[in-house]
Formats: C-alpha cells, sequence, structure tokens
C-alpha cells in the first residue's frame, strides 16, 4: 500500500521539522508557531481525507504573505529570530506541496537547519539532550523516507545505533578539527535582552531582578575569597536622575582618573553566563581591562563593544581598597551634585539640615547612615508605590523599600548638601558551590549602593542597604525575603539536599560551559599539550588526523561487516570441496544438486578405472556429515579425511 | 556513428567493469570489491547543508553546533558503511526467464539468498539502468525479485549486465555491483495476422481419414490473446459486458495443419513469421496436430507444449542461428511451465 506509506513517511518528515520548532518555541512569536501548526494540521487532514490543498497561485501568495509578515514582525529577514521564523513558515508551507520523497527530504534539512540555528542561539547543558534528541529524530526520519515502509522503532533503533557510532569521531573531531581565530561573517543575532542589569534603574527595578534565580556569573579565585561583606561586583554607573530614574549621563570620552590601589590583588577567572547586554562584571574595582574589546570606563565599569550573546570567560585583577589624591573635576562634581529643580524639598531641608551639624563629608555621611539606621526603615521586596515626589514620599511615608530605593534616597541626600554622589548598580554576595570551587551569583544578588566623593579619599563605597539590614552583606535576598520570592524559587531552597544537587547540577553546567561550550583554539592546544604534543605544527596535525580518521573507518568497517560476511566452511566442507576440485580434472564435475554418494556413483560408471581412494573418501564425507556422530573419534576422522583429501592424487583427464 | 559524450563514458565504463570483475558464475556472492558506492543525490544534498552548518559552526565558533556538524558527519559515514555492507555477502542464486513473445510483458526472476544472521532490507535489482524492483530479505532466506521484461523483437533477448543496488538505510549512500552472467532470453515473434490457417485436408497430407463437410466447425469462446484477429472477436457478447472473447472454429474436417513458411504470400519475412505463430498458437489452443515448414528446419505434425515451444523457437531463430545450434538452444530454453 503505497499511499499508506507516503502517509507514514510524511509524518516522521513533520516529525523532523516540529521537532526543529520546538526547539525555538519559546524565541518565536505565538502566531509563528500557530501558523506553523495549522499548516501542518491542513497537510495531515488533506492526507487522511482529501481535504484539497492550495494550488500553485495560493501557496505563492501564502508564501509573499509569510515574508510580509516576518518583515512587518522583525523588521529583517536577517538574523537569528526572523530567520528562524521565515524558515519554521516556509518549511511548513513547504509542507503543503509535499508529495514526493524530494519534498519530504527538504522538510527534515529544514529541521535539521532549526537545530543549528537552536545551537546559534543556546548552548546550556540542560539543552544539549533537546538538540541530541532532534538529530535521533531528524536521521530516523531519514530512514522512514528512504526506505518504503520500514517501521518506526526499527528506524529509531537504527539512527540510534548509527548515531552512537558516530561519537567517537565526532568527540575527535571536536577535540582536533582546527578552529578559526574569527568570524569571516556576521549575522545579528537576536537583541531582546534576556534578565540581567540593565542600564537604568528606578527603585523598583532591581526589586524584579531579585526573583529571579538564574546565574548571571561564576567566579573562581586564586587563593583566598573576599569576605562576604566585600563581594560588591561592580556593573553600571548612574549619574543622573530625573525624579524617577537614574541613568548613565552623558558619554564622553573622559579620560580615567588615575587610582592608588591597596591591599591584597584578587586574580579570579570569571564567567558571565549570556545577557546580550553589554556589561561585564568585576570585583569592586577592576585594575584593568580583561580583553582588547573590552573598556574600562572613566567610572572604572567593564563596558564590551559586543553583546555577551554566548558565555564568556576571562581572567580578571581586583582591588577592594582604592585611593585618589586628584580632585574633583569641575564638570564631574557638577555632575554628580546635580539633582532635578524644585522637586523633594523636605529631602534637600533634611540635608542640608545634617550637613550643617557635620563636621565633615564624612561626618555627614556618617549622620546621615545614623539617620536611615534609627528612622524606622524597613527592607522589604514589596514596598508601597511612591507618588510623584518619589525621595520625600519614601523618606517621610512609607519608608519601605529595597536596595534601589536607599541608594536613591541616599544620593540625593548626599547631592541636596553638595556632596559628589552616584548609584552604582551592580551585584553583592555569591554562593560557594563546594561540587564546583568557584562562587556562583545570581540574579537575584542584583544590588545598587552609592558611592560618595571624599577629599583625600576619592570615591568611596557607601551601602544604606546594609545599614537598614545588615544581613543583606552576608545572605542573599533570598534567604532574606523569601516570603516574597515565587513559590517555584522558594522550592528550589527548601531543603538542604536540594540546594546541594542544585549545586551539583550548576558544578555541571560551569564544567559544560568551561569546557564544551568555550572549547576555542586555544583550549585545544591545551588538550594537545596535555596529550604530550608541545607546539603541533598543521602537518603533523594533519596527519594524525588522517590516521585517526582511518583507524575509526576501519573499525566501524570491521564492525558493521562482521556478520554480514558469509560464515567460512567447516574443516570438512572445506575438504570436502578440495575433494571435488581435485575430481573435476577426471572431466566430470559435480553438479551443485549431486551428493557425494550419487557423485562417486557417477565417477564410477564413467571412469571404472579411478583409484578407490576416491569413492571411499567420497563416502566417507557422507558418512562424517550425516552419519552417527561419535564424539569420541570425531575430531580424529576429520583431520584423517582431510589428510587423505590432501594427498589424494587424480590425474588430469 | 557519433556517439554522445554521457553515452561513450558509460560504454567506456561498463567495458571497464567487466574487465576488472571477469565473468560472474552462479551463484554468485558480492564480494568488498565488486561493490561500488557513491552518495545519492540527497546525499550530495545533505553534504551541502553539513557544509553550511560547518561553516556557521566555524564562523561563530559555536562548540555545540560544531558537535552536531562533526556527529552529522560521522552519521554519513556510518551510513556509507551500513549501505555498502547490506549487499556485501549477498548471493545471487539463480537467474531465470521463460520464452515470452515479442510486444509482450515478461519477467526476469532472479531469486537472491542472504547467508546472514541479518536482515537486508531494500535490496533492489535492475536491468543493465533499467527501473529498481526491490524485496527485503530476512536472516539467512532467499527471496524472488522479478524485473519486467518487454523485448520488441524476437530473437535473442541477451541481457548484457545485471545490476543489484540499494540505498538503505538512510537513502544518503546508493551501493550496486554489476553482475556479467550469460543470460538469454528467447523471444518468440508476436503472434500477429489475419490469414485463415490453412485448411490441409487430411485426404491431401494422407494423414487423416475423416471426410470433411468443407464448413469451419464451431468449437467455442476462448479469452481473447494478443494479435487475434479483430473480425474473430465476440464484439456482441462484448457489447453486453463480457470480456473480449474470441470465436474459434476448426477447419473443418482437419485435425492437421501443416505452416509453410515458403508457401505464404507475404513479402516481408517478420510478419510472415509472425503469421506462422499466430497459427502456431492458434492450433496448439484448438487442440490440433500441427506441423512446420521454415527453409533449414523441418518439424513434424505434433502437438503439445514442448512442440509448441520447439515451434515458436524455431520460428524465433529464423534467420539468426544455424539449425543444429538452434536447436540446442531451444532445447536449453525449454519453458518452465510445461
Amino acid at each position: 500500500m503505497p499511499e499508506r506509506q507516503d502517509y507514514r513517511a510524511l509524518l516522521w518528515a513533520i516529525a523532523a521539522l516540529a521537532g526543529g520548532l520546538l526547539l525555538h518555541i519559546d524565541r518565536l512569536p505565538a502566531w509563528v508557531w500557530v501558523a506553523a501548526l495549522v499548516l501542518v494540521s491542513w497537510r495531515i487532514a488533506a492526507a487522511r481525507s482529501r481535504v484539497p490543498l492550495p494550488g500553485t497561485p495560493a501557496r505563492t501568495l501564502l508564501a509573499v504573505a509569510v515574508v510580509i509578515a516576518v518583515l512587518a514582525r522583525f523588521h529583517t529577514l536577517n538574523g537569528l529570530p526572523a530567520g528562524s521564523a521565515l524558515l519554521v513558515l516556509m518549511a511548513a508551507l513547504k509542507l503543503l506541496e509535499t508529495h514526493r520523497r524530494r519534498d519530504r527530504l527538504v522538510l527534515v534539512g529544514a529541521g535539521l537547519f532549526l537545530l543549528l540555528a537552536a545551537c546559534l542561539d543556546r548552548q546550556s547543558l540542560a539543552r544539549a539532550p533537546l538538540y541530541l534528541g532532534e538529530a535521533w529524530l531528524a536521521c530516523a526520519a531519514l530512514a522512514v523516507i528512504a526506505s518504503d515502509g520500514f517501521p518506526g522503532r526499527a528506524a529509531l533503533a537504527l539512527a540510534g545505533r548509527t548515531l552512537l557510532l558516530a561519537m567517537p569521531l565526532a568527540v575527535l573531531l571536536f577535540l582536533f578539527f582546527p578552529r578559526l581565530a574569527a568570524s569571516f561573517w556576521s549575522v545579528p543575532r537576536g537583541e531582546e535582552a534576556l534578565t540581567g542589569l540593565s542600564e537604568t534603574m528606578s527603585p523598583g527595578s532591581i526589586g524584579k531582578l531579585s526573583t529571579s534565580y538564574d546565574v548571571a556569573f561564576r567566579a573562581r579565585f586564586e587563593g583566598e575569597l573576599p569576605a562576604n561583606e566585600q563581594r560588591y561586583w561592580r556593573g553600571p554607573v548612574l549619574h543622573d536622575f530625573d525624579g524617577t530614574t537614574w541613568t548613565r549621563g552623558s558619554e564622553g570620552g573622559r579620560p580615567r582618573p588615575a587610582l592608588e590601589f591597596a591591599g591584597r590583588a584578587y586574580r579570579y577567572r570569571l564567567a558571565l553566563e549570556p545577557s546580550r547586554l553589554h556589561w561585564w562584571f568585576a570585583l569592586d574595582t577592576p585594575a584593568q581591562s580583561p580583553d582588547p574589546g573590552v573598556t574600562l570606563t572613566h567610572d572604572y565599569e567593564l563596558l564590551a563593544s559586543r553583546p555577551v550573546s554566548d558565555p564568556i570567560s576571562f581572567e580578571a585583577l581586583s582591588y577592594l581598597a582604592t585611593r585618589s589624591a586628584a580632585p574633583l573635576g569641575g564638570w564631574e562634581r557638577h555632575e554628580n551634585t546635580d539633582l532635578p529643580r524644585g522637586h523633594n524639598l523636605r529631602t534637600v531641608e533634611l540635608a542640608r539640615d545634617l550637613r550643617a551639624r557635620a563636621a565633615s563629608d564624612a561626618a555627614f555621611v556618617t549622620a546621615t547612615l545614623d539617620y536611615l539606621r534609627s528612622g524606622g526603615f524597613v527592607y522589604s521586596l514589596e514596598p508601597e508605590a511612591l507618588g510623584t515626589e518619589q525621595v520625600d514620599d519614601f523618606l517621610f511615608r512609607t519608608r519601605t523599600g529595597f536596595c534601589g530605593h536607599y541608594a536613591s534616597a541616599f544620593v540625593v541626600l548626599m547631592r541636596a548638601a553638595h556632596v559628589p554622589a552616584r548609584v552604582v548598580t551592580g551585584y553583592l554576595g555569591g554562593e560557594w558551590n563546594p561540587s564546583g570551587g568557584y562562587l556562583v551569583v545570581r540574579q537575584a544578588d542584583a544590588h545598587a549602593w552609592a558611592e560618595v566623593w571624599l577629599e583625600g579619599r576619592g570615591w568611596t563605597r557607601v551601602d544604606p542597604t546594609a545599614v537598614v539590614e545588615p544581613e543583606r552583606l552576608q545572605r542573599g535576598a533570598f534567604d532574606l525575603l523569601s516570603e516574597s520570592m515565587p513559590a517555584s524559587t522558594r522550592l528550589l531552597r527548601a531543603a538542604p539536599w536540594l540546594v546541594h544537587m542544585l549545586q551539583r547540577w550548576d558544578a555541571a553546567n560551569a564544567w559544560w560551559n568551561d569546557r564544551v561550550v568555550r572549547f576555542d583554539y586555544a583550549t585545544q592546544l591545551d588538550v594537545l599539550e596535555r596529550l604530550g604534543i608541545r607546539s603541533p605544527d598543521a602537518r603533523t596535525l594533519g596527519w594524525a588526523f588522517v590516521l585517526v580518521l582511518l583507524t575509526w573507518l576501519g573499525v566501524i568497517a570491521w564492525y558493521l561487516g562482521r556478520s554480514m560476511r558469509p560464515r567460512r566452511p567447516d574443516a570438512i566442507a572445506r575438504a570436502y570441496a578440495l575433494l571435488c576440485r581435485k575430481l573435476s580434472r577426471t572431466g566430470l564435475v559435480r553438479a551443485p544438486h549431486q551428493g557425494s554418494l550419487a557423485y562417486a556413483e557417477a565417477l564410477r560408471a564413467r571412469h571404472p578405472s579411478l583409484a578407490e581412494d576416491a569413492h571411499a573418501l567420497l563416502a566417507q564425507y557422507a558418512r562424517l556429515r550425516y552419519g552417527a556422530p561419535e564424539p569420541a573419534t570425531r575430531a580424529r576422522d576429520i583431520e584423517a579425511f582431510a589428510g587423505a583429501v590432501r594427498r589424494l592424487r587424480i590425474a588430469r583427464a | 556513428m557519433k556517439m554522445p559524450f554521457a553515452a561513450l563514458a558509460r560504454a567506456r565504463m561498463a567495458a571497464w567493469v567487466r574487465r576488472r570483475q571477469g565473468p560472474d558464475v552462479l551463484p554468485a556472492t558480492l564480494a568488498r570489491r565488486r561493490l561500488y558506492i557513491l552518495p545519492t543525490r540527497a546525499g550530495l544534498a545533505f553534504g551541502f547543508l553539513w557544509i553550511l552548518m560547518l561553516l556557521a559552526g566555524l564562523n561563530y565558533g559555536n562548540s555545540l553546533a560544531l558537535f552536531f556538524t562533526f556527529l552529522l558527519a560521522g552519521f554519513a559515514l556510518v551510513a556509507m558503511h551500513e549501505c555498502h555492507r547490506n549487499l556485501l555477502g549477498l548471493t545471487l542464486v539463480s537467474v531465470d526467464a521463460p520464452a515470452l513473445f515479442a510486444g509482450s510483458a515478461g519477467v526476469l526472476e532472479l531469486v537472491l539468498q542472504n547467508p546472514a544472521p541479518r536482515t537486508r532490507p531494500g535490496v533492489q535489482a535492475a536491468l543493465d539502468d533499467g527501473p529498481l524492483a526491490g524485496v527485503g530479505l530476512p536472516p539467512r532466506a532467499r527471496a524472488r525479485l522479478t524485473l519486467p521484461l518487454a523485448p520488441a523483437r524476437r530473437g535473442i533477448l541477451r541481457i548484457e549486465r545485471l545490476r543489484l543496488t540499494s540505498s538503505h538505510p538512510f537513502g544518503l549512500f546508493r551501493t550496486w555491483t554489476w553482475v556479467h552472467l550469460p543470460i538469454e532470453v528467447l523471444v518468440y515473434p508476436q503472434p500477429c495476422g489475419s490469414l485463415p490457417r490453412p485448411i490441409t485436408s487430411g485426404h491431401a497430407a494422407g494423414l487423416s481419414s475423416r471426410g470433411g463437410s468443407g464448413l469451419d466447425e464451431w468449437m467455442g469462446l476462448r479469452p481473447f490473446r494478443d494479435g487475434d484477429s479483430p473480425r474473430q472477436v465476440d464484439w456482441k457478447a462484448y457489447a453486453r459486458g463480457a470480456p473480449l472473447l474470441v470465436k474459434e472454429y476448426r477447419p473443418a474436417g482437419a485435425d492437421l495443419c501443416l505452416f509453410d513458411f515458403a508457401q505464404l504470400r507475404i513479402p516481408d519475412v517478420e510478419t510472415r513469421l509472425s503469421q506462422l505463430a499466430r497459427w502456431v498458437v492458434d492450433a496448439e489452443a484448438g487442440g490440433e496436430r500441427y506441423g512446420l515448414t521454415l527453409p533449414a528446419v523441418v518439424l513434424a505434425p505434433n502437438r503439445g507444449p514442448e512442440h509448441r515451444h520447439r515451434c515458436l523457437a524455431a520460428l524465433a531463430l529464423h534467420g539468426i542461428e544455424a539449425p543444429a545450434a538452434s536447436a540446442a538452444r531451444a532445447a536449453a530454453m525449454a519453458p518452465l511451465h510445461a
């Protein structure tokens, strides 16, 4: 029944395509996969019950509509999200004209291409099995499509075994295939940011981030770890305040002020998770830029020229104590004391009052912190909404807030008294992962603090949140405000064994990112060196590569071919074949249907003079092959028979 | 005559393969050195896709994309071996072709044996580059494969070579081998022509004693066969919805016919042979005794399938082979089904 087989092949092709589509399901707009689903259902309905398929003009119209829809949504056909959406829709359209084997193969090809796009998009450990599953499905679909009526289960088994046999080669190629140092062609990747700190901060914005359990980065230190209360990871520094939102302010190629570093130098390797943002994070004050593509800005931020769309790791050097002898420039002083005029008047009044009673700026900072400590402020993830005069409302009415509120209010207080101050956003904390031996910093550890300019010391970190909730220095927001966290996140930290298991999983992810995802030319050389090949030249590597490939091919050929070769005949059959060959010299060849005894009769009739041995041997063969077994003497008998055959002399007729 | 380049290349290739492999004898077991393998069109498309994946993976330094690219490369290489082994060790046990009429459809029957303890799905065969016929072989089993034959001309159809092939399991590669066997199929002339059978009265032949009435004797209806005269078709029955039937008459008083090549007044030899074949077939179907006289062969009156075959073979080989060789060949190519 060819029709039934065609239908099965079609379903498998659809499965391969749908597998690829599922890998992108959370990245594609809903209408894309709804449209794909409709097209697939249409095709299945057509195959089952003669629902008409559209003709060529209708299909052309649909194709044009798809291109327009994708253009309208993404404003481009280039790039990963638009490309995947287009591929999904075009493949689903292709379904409507899938009648022949070639068309079905095109669908499987589209499935494999979607797999590639998914790899380019995300490479996390958790998704790797999904990718493998899609590869498996596509290969099995190839088998079903290629051989009419090949059963699905057998196809899966066959494809699975083939992929397993291919695995050693894949690993070898992965380790030794030469990589490119730089890319030669660039397609824009998705621009939508994942979770992560943004370049602006309004008091509530960090609180939203705090419910995310996602890893922001991991840091592996050489030697001692910084103490809990010193794990400030610097991110965007914000200067401009419009009354509700803090922004970075004017860029401009300002020179970086020279700093004197003091105390311990912390060296560590920091591995960033993809955020699609330009920020790289470093402990407190980084002393240098870790990468040519990353600028160490005048605020000692690390700003990359390209967004972080793949896991990145870098070596960094930081100091916890800095000093700046140079005075603050006029423009900087103005920028860091500027406030929107005519707003938050009560706050301004409070600041002036506190400053008037303090002997110095440093004393004023202490007095302000004392005010916050003793003013009945509450650390909470769910503060009341603030009115238009945000800071007044917060300081004198709600008195409830998250780190953003405190940092913002503190900087406004400082600026109101003409003390230069700015907001720094980043992360505070880091959980020690004993399985992996590194600190893991989550999005929930996002934090905002303040920096104040003090004469003779330069920019000095002040964390008003730590005054309100000193525990925050020791523990993450997760543990402090667990009742505000989503239930799923609370569940993750419910039991110590679960936390321990998740740490193991995180360590596996770290290993994966480190060893697999970031495997590049440098790592390749490293692996070779560990194998004892120092500074290999291309030719040696090439030969080694060819040798390994040929060995693998030989093993595969042997393994697959071993059961297919006809079995070697046993000793009796070999001796019998030799006997028949010798006897054929008489001119009487044994016919294929002739038994040994019949052959002996024919020989006797034709060549009565033939040595009696020959007849005896033919009879002996029949006895050995078909007679009652005599286990005791069998081996010896066979030996004797074979020997006699070898000694037999037959003259050519 | 100048051959087009492709055809010339193919002919050269075929000659080379024949020289390389030597003639085959049955049973022929397919050894490693005679199995050829190349990617199919799907395989080439897969290769193209693979190169795109490799370039993308290298360009972005994307480890996972590269890993899956390499996995698919390994997959294709293993698939190549799996394809190759599907024919490796397969045995062609016999090739058999019953004689057939020119212009009709016949079959070449191959028997394949799988000596291995594994199934071999999707084993296909073809005449040279003809259409493929496929079969799946269970472990240690035999299977029959029939290839369609439709010779246009009578004589001996020589099948230069057979192709055994498979693209199992993934259709990315096709492995094949050529089998060179002395396969010769006897093709009878197409029975055709509407001349009345010569009524050789028993008296004239001196062999029959039955008196003739001079009128054809109604014998009955039989199904239409290729070459039957439209004048003999029972059109009335056909109009009533019956299948095509032919009215058969036996020449009155004669159960002996003598067909003589020389006495037929048809200028074209092939048409004459077709007419003779028509008569032989009809006479045999009518249960009559008939004899055949050709310039080189005289077959005494007789009947039965063997006689029919001898007559038709003589017609088939007329002017092609010397009579002695022709008789031997006719004997060798006797139909299996009596």
